[in-house]
């Protein structure tokens, strides 16, 4: 034993006293829980700014939308598309950063909820373009796909609460799910603007409470 | 102080009993990525997961990824029970209330 060969030795096996002990070992399990929580605040950061700038772009694409300019819907389209890309890109590989290094029975859990994720998506998708094909008018598939889009992301994050108790995940969830539903009550194009202003900003104010919550506990 | 576990007694074990013991029950972590998460040197890494093998506190599982062979750490039921008896005879050494 090197601590015994070597008592004076000045590394960290040396013991601290009790008080410095117990809040070494809860500085480092927060130091663990961090890591996690860390990337979770950029994704919400990431979306949050995806999502209101993306729905205020196909909300300035109608004429009866946005007051103050209007774009070419297709325009509109292709940057709200890309957008939701960047973010889906961004999100698999920080998602799948944050479990490196650990392995064991959690891995099933998060596979099966990233893997949620792809599986809802592509199914509110293959609903929309069912209804589309039995008539469903393009003005009201402006109100389906946001709205499907919200709820399916609410439904995720609660489900991501209920996996990793994590409070901030159940109030966005919830929230979401009740942009996703009133939204289609103000009828097309200002539903975008309640996802752009709603759902952007529920985003938002998550990433900044989530980076206020870290902040504390980091100065702890 | 006579209480308290000699082997868990020690900032840099302390350190690494309490990462592990932050993973959920049934996972296990990546050499890389502890001595990433405790910033300590391989080598001073290495030299404290043996006490805490010899022990019994922590489970090493050697695989390979490929050709990459990689070690997993993780806490054993008797490490996890230190772990936790540790910490609680501190909170009773500085008279907290549980």
């Amino acid at each position: 034993m090197r601590d015994h060969e070597n008592p004076d030795a000045p590394d960290d096996d040396a013991p601290l006293d009790p008080a410095e002990m117990l809040a070494l070992a809860e500085r480092q399990q927060r130091a663990v829980g961090l890591s996690y929580a860390k990337p979770v605040a950029w994704m919400f950061l990431v979306w949050g700014v995806a999502w209101m700038a993306g729905f205020l772009l196909l909300w300035s694409g109608y004429a009866e939308g946005n007051p103050w300019f209007t774009i070419p819907i297709a325009v509109a389209g292709v940057a709200f598309g890309a957008l939701i890309v960047v973010s889906i890109v961004f999100s698999a590989i920080v998602g799948a950063r944050i479990g490196r290094g650990v392995r064991g029975a959690s891995d099933f859990s998060g596979a099966v909820y990233g893997i949620s994720w792809s599986l809802s998506g592509a199914a509110f998708a293959a609903l929309g373009i069912g209804l589309i094909q039995n008539g469903l008018s393009t003005e009201l598939a402006s109100l389906y796909f946001p709205s499907a889009y919200a709820l399916m992301a609410g439904i995720m994050y609660l489900a991501g609460a209920a996996l990793w108790q994590v409070r901030s995940q159940l109030v966005l969830g919830i929230l979401l799910l009740l942009i996703a539903s009133v939204a289609p009550f103000f009828g097309a194009p200002t539903n975008n603007l309640v996802m752009a202003v709603g759902g952007g900003g529920g985003f938002l104010i998550a990433a900044a409470w989530f980076w206020w919550q870290l902040r504390r506990q980091e100065n702890r | 102080m006579s209480d308290l576990d000699p082997v868990i007694h020690a900032a840099a074990r302390l350190r690494i009993t309490a990462t592990l013991g932050a993973l959920p029950v049934g996972d296990r972590m990546t050499f890389p990525r502890l001595q990433e998460l405790l910033d300590m040197t391989a080598g001073n890494l290495s030299t404290h997961l043996r006490k805490l093998e010899d022990a019994h506190y922590v489970e090493v599982t050697k695989t390979h990824q490929g050709r990459t062979p990689i070690t997993y750490l993780a806490l054993t039921k008797t490490g996890r029970r230190a772990f936790e008896d540790y910490t609680e005879t501190l909170r009773n050494l500085l008279g907290e209330q549980k």
